[in-house]
């Protein structure tokens, strides 16, 4: 069974198309690197794919259960990183996890696992509002894993990363099924098993071992 | 159980959150003194007209405080992208919803701990129990409503415009039954006990509602 398939997809904003049409199969276990510039419309199919959005048209069924209709039983198993950090400013780094932890009903004490993972411990007693951009990346990311999801949906994971971030993210990836979208071609080959390019909302082209059904 | 745990976990994060950056509070506590200094000036009061004003005066105050208060609600969330991130986590939109009314509910009550003590200040009312109590109920529903309504708005531009438009018309039967025991307290004809069973009944009629309507407000 496919982890994601998307048949027809389509999402206007107003008269704007933003996605045409767009069929997709993702293989359990697949990383595949959506690339497209600009106003492509990667962001668009990933907040469908994680279910904060829901496509004009199109079908989509993510692990075997409808998107559009179980919605809250995907969530449980999909992990999110989106464009904004989306942190508690005046909570710490711990707090932030914690308070995640507890909407998603996981124990906290996968806390200080997941702070050491993403190499937030130093900073895990310091509110998210005064860490740096970076920091603050990584600690979206360890929210986005702190459930253990089997489905991670992450949008430009490397914004605002340093050097170590192809390792620190193929280390989130691993015993994965992931999307993600980037700008950066060489982290896309690196960390993708396979590649959808995406131009004015249509896929373009895939890269190896890409099922596209068109 | 997990319902609970989660509107507990929303509440006492977005006190936290207050706590330390005391944003709301102080601003809402200055905002309803000045609106009884200005009533104080701008209406002629002694002891035979003050039982009359002064619960127009609380209301008033009370309805402004608590459109500001929960409007930030949802907006501050809003701003900070983590009203998403919170919804995608597939806790109960009812639990999230009412965590979110609760603390607000919370950060009124501090204003109100500033308001009536102010009131009976300016005014020379009496501050007594039965008074918190209407005061305190009315809250509960107010909080309700407004939360419901500031998270539908907080997408919208407009929303510091839509928000009064559409939570005004609907705070009316707690502004009338608040208004009937604050006023019988006050000496006036009213009936108290009539009055706070009818704030008890609308407190309950909206609490249901907005908790039913919740998914479709936070999800939809």
């Amino acid at each position: 069974m496919a982890a994601i398939l998307a048949a027809g997809i389509t999402h206007w904003f107003g008269s704007e198309p933003a996605l045409e049409g767009v069929d997709l199969v993702v293989e359990r276990g697949d990383h595949v690197a959506v690339l497209g510039d600009n106003g492509a419309g990667k962001t668009t199919l990933l907040r469908i794919l994680s279910t904060a959005m829901q496509p004009s048209a199109g079908a989509l069924e993510i692990m075997g259960l409808d998107a559009r209709r179980e919605k809250r039983r995907l969530r449980a198993r999909i992990g999110y990183l989106s464009h904004a950090a989306g942190l508690y400013p005046a909570l710490t780094a711990t707090e932030n996890l914690a308070f995640f932890c507890d909407m998603r009903g996981v124990d906290r004490t996968r806390v200080p696992e997941a702070l050491e993972a993403m190499g937030l411990t130093h900073v895990a007693r310091r509110r998210t509002g005064e860490l740096s951009r970076g920091l603050q990346q990584r600690l979206a990311i360890a929210r986005a894993t702190i459930h253990d999801p089997l489905l991670l949906i992450l949008d430009e994971p490397d914004a605002s990363l340093d050097a170590e971030a192809p390792e620190l993210l193929a280390r989130v990836m691993q015993k994965r099924t992931v999307v993600f979208a980037t700008h950066d071609q060489a982290l896309a080959t690196r960390l993708g098993h396979r590649t959808v390019q995406l131009r004015k909302g249509h896929v373009m082209g895939a890269g190896s071992r890409l099922h596209v059904v068109h | 159980m997990r319902s609970i745990a989660v509107a507990l976990a929303v509440a006492r994060k977005d006190l936290v959150s207050e706590w330390r950056t005391r944003e709301l509070v102080p601003a809402l506590a200055q905002f309803v003194v000045l609106a009884l200094v200005i009533a104080n000036f701008g209406f002629q009061i002694d002891s035979t007209t003050a039982p009359a004003i002064a619960p127009g005066v609380l209301w008033l105050a009370l309805v402004f405080a608590g459109l500001v208060a929960f409007g930030r609600a949802f907006t501050a969330e809003k701003e900070q992208s983590t009203l998403e991130q919170v919804i995608l986590t597939s806790a109960p939109p009812a639990a999230i919803f009412a965590g979110k009314a609760l603390a607000a509910t919370a950060l009124l009550v501090l204003c109100e701990a500033v308001l009536l003590p102010a009131l009976a200040l300016f005014f020379g009312t009496p501050l007594s129990i039965p008074l918190i109590a209407a005061v305190f109920l009315a809250t509960i529903g107010m909080a309700a409503l407004g939360c419901m309504f500031a998270a539908m708005v907080a997408q919208l531009r407009a929303r510091e415009v839509m928000l009064p438009l559409l939570t005004l018309p609907l705070w009316i039967p707690f502004i009338v039954a608040g208004g009937q025991a604050v006023q019988a307290l006050m000496g006036g004809q009213a009936a108290y006990g009539q009055a706070l069973w009818l704030l008890i009944d609308f407190d309950i009629l909206f609490v249901v509602l907005t908790s039913l309507a919740a998914r479709f407000v936070l999800d939809e």
